[in-house]
């Protein structure tokens, strides 16, 4: 579905991204994992292309120079220079780190902007399986989005990424600052969304616990490039990666 | 096979491209620590564009080809000290300050009011005018500080309307007509050497105080006033005493100009005050206190030229503010700096 091949970016003369080459499976959950700085972050804004918005903002600013190399093979083509918003078009639909959601619109103002690319039945069938998969958010639909708990705006936040109709959806840290509880409750949420809507996810996170029981195929991402790659068992039953990611 | 497999990020070639590298000279390197003294080369490459605008600043006035000239390097002075003054509220102390010609009215008015009323010598009134109208914009801004970003901008913008307006409608303080002739400096050298020394003691004086202490807890604020308060310093007390010292500046140009033209009016109200300075700030380079200098330099005798388009000269500000916020952002001092400290090369990634 994707196809990730020798990316590499980087801010300045620092390598953020060092060839990592991935490929998220159609209808399949791959994840990845990394502590802070290992380079998901960047990862994920490269393969959303807001990577290539940020590059044009430092270019005016005079700041930093962002370097972006590598091949994202989607539908058969290159995308790698394609602007963020036609990647949107084309199904590839980013929820960003710490959630992001619009604080002064309400919840349903929200999801009405993120289905801006869905025909008027689309965003309607969107509209009541988020209303499903997070039955809180119905009661909370006319409440300001910063109102809401950390939860609920992740909650939220997923919400708005479906109404754009993905493809591929991706999650970067999803899990960001949520109770153990919460954290059970949105890593099932993303597998049924996964399941009833077949859509490819692709889910960054530090923490691995609550997110590897319901990954198919994942990597481990040090210094920006992928030291481990395997199935959740595979991983899981790796001792480095027990040690790291699970602290056992 | 069973357990997951080394992905090694070598076996895959990496992708064939270059990018452009960006490095620090050798020499700027060499003189960050403490053994630049050792060699004149690194003394020179550190005080050479501090040494260079002194010295420029210094010969300029015996440069320049006639009086009408050394005027304009007067009114230039002026306009530097706003953009400095614009510069160091909006970027160090974050008051986006839109109201300069409110600073110069008041400062102006102060110092025009000693030596036309109570006939005090030029330079104490000059003096005064500075000190007593920074400290009267700061207490005129003072309920207004808390505001930020636009807010704070849109309300400064105002002030000068209206402190005309009271002045046009009370006829005090020479109403429509002003008042003059302000007993003034009378002599062009003392003139251009006063802006002159001033604005070397602004812009060197204002970049040693961001440094400091008080200059840090300055930048937090403007950073993170949450976490400023979180640490026990009085938010609205900080702006204060920045927006004070940012007027210092504002009104000392105010104070001049009226003992340059000897004339002092509602005009020192004019919209001019406010918005060249910010055009220089954005041509010279935010942030860097010397820019917005050169900026005002470059750009008020190049409006001076072209006085025969009469009104339309505010247009050149306004193209030079948006040409350079859409194409060069950083402003020309910041490109110049990263010349002059770093090299650029292409690299095989």
């Amino acid at each position: 579905m994707l196809e990730v091949k020798n990316i590499m970016l980087f801010y300045e003369n620092a390598i953020a991204v060092n060839n990592f080459s991935f490929t998220a499976k159609a209808g399949k959950i791959t994840g990845i994992f990394g502590s802070n700085s290992a380079g998901k972050s960047s990862l994920m804004w490269t393969l959303s292309g807001i990577i290539l918005d940020m590059r044009k903002k430092e270019i005016m600013r005079g700041g930093e120079r962002i370097t972006v190399l590598g091949e994202i093979i989607y539908e058969g083509a290159n995308i790698i220079d394609m602007k963020p918003s036609d990647r949107a078009r084309k199904g590839i639909v980013l929820c960003p780190e710490r959630r992001r959601i619009f604080p002064e619109s309400s919840v349903m103002e929200n999801l009405r902007i993120g289905g801006y690319l869905a025909n008027a039945a689309q965003a309607r069938k969107t509209l009541s399986y988020v209303f499903e998969i997070f039955p809180k958010l119905k009661d909370l639909r006319h409440r300001n989005g910063g109102f809401l708990s950390g939860g609920e705006q992740q909650m939220l936040a997923i919400g708005r990424a479906l109404m754009a109709q993905p493809k591929v959806l991706l999650l970067d840290e999803p899990l960001l600052g949520l109770s153990p509880a919460m954290e059970q409750r949105l890593g099932q949420a993303i597998k049924s969304i996964n399941k009833e809507i077949g859509v490819t996810i692709v889910v960054s996170e530090q923490y691995a616990r609550p997110l590897f029981p319901i990954i198919d195929y994942g990597y481990i991402i040090e210094n920006g490039a992928a030291v481990l790659e395997g199935t959740a068992e595979e991983l899981m039953n790796n001792p480095d990666v027990k040690e790291a990611y699970f602290g056992i | 096979m069973t357990g997951a497999t080394e992905a090694t990020a070598g076996a895959s070639p990496a992708p064939e491209g270059r990018r452009k590298e960006r490095l620090d000279r050798g020499l700027k390197v060499r003189t960050e620590g403490l053994y630049a003294v050792n060699s004149y080369r690194e003394i020179t490459y550190l005080v050479g564009p501090r040494l260079l605008l002194i010295l420029g600043l210094a010969v300029l006035p015996l440069l320049l080809p006639n009086l009408y000239w050394q005027r304009v390097l007067c009114v230039a002075g002026a306009y530097a000290l706003l953009a400095i003054s614009f510069d160091f509220l909006a970027n160090y102390v974050g008051l986006v300050c839109v109201g300069g010609a409110f600073m110069t009215g008041v400062g102006g008015f102060t110092a025009g009011i000693f030596t036309y009323y109570l006939h005090v010598p030029w330079p104490i009134s000059i003096l005064l005018g500075t000190v007593l109208g920074a400290a009267l914009v700061t207490l005129i801004w003072l309920p207004s500080l808390p505001l930020r970003g636009i807010y704070f901008a849109i309300l400064t913008f105002m002030f000068p309307f209206l402190a005309r307006g009271v002045i046009l409608a009370l006829g005090i303080l020479g109403g429509t007509e002003g008042l003059g002739p302000v007993a003034g400096m009378d002599n062009i050298w003392i003139e251009n050497y006063l802006v002159i020394v001033v604005l070397l003691v602004a812009v060197f004086g204002l970049r040693r105080l961001v440094g400091e202490d008080a200059g840090i807890v300055l930048r937090g604020v403007k950073d993170n006033d949450m976490a400023v308060q979180a640490s026990g310093i009085s938010v609205t007390r900080t702006k204060a005493k920045g927006l004070f010292i940012g007027s210092l500046a504002g009104c000392f140009a105010g104070a001049y100009i009226v003992h340059l033209y000897n004339f002092m009016g509602t005009s020192l109200f004019a919209t001019d005050y406010s918005i060249l300075p910010i055009a220089a700030a954005v041509m010279g380079g935010s942030g860097t206190l010397a820019g917005p200098m050169l900026g005002a330099l470059i750009l008020t005798p190049l409006s001076e030229l072209l006085r025969g388009f009469g009104q339309l000269r505010v247009v050149l500000y306004a193209l030079v503010l948006v040409g350079f916020i859409l194409f060069k952002p950083e402003g020309l001092l910041n490109w110049l700096t990263r010349k002059y400290h770093q090299f650029e090369k292409w690299t095989k990634v």
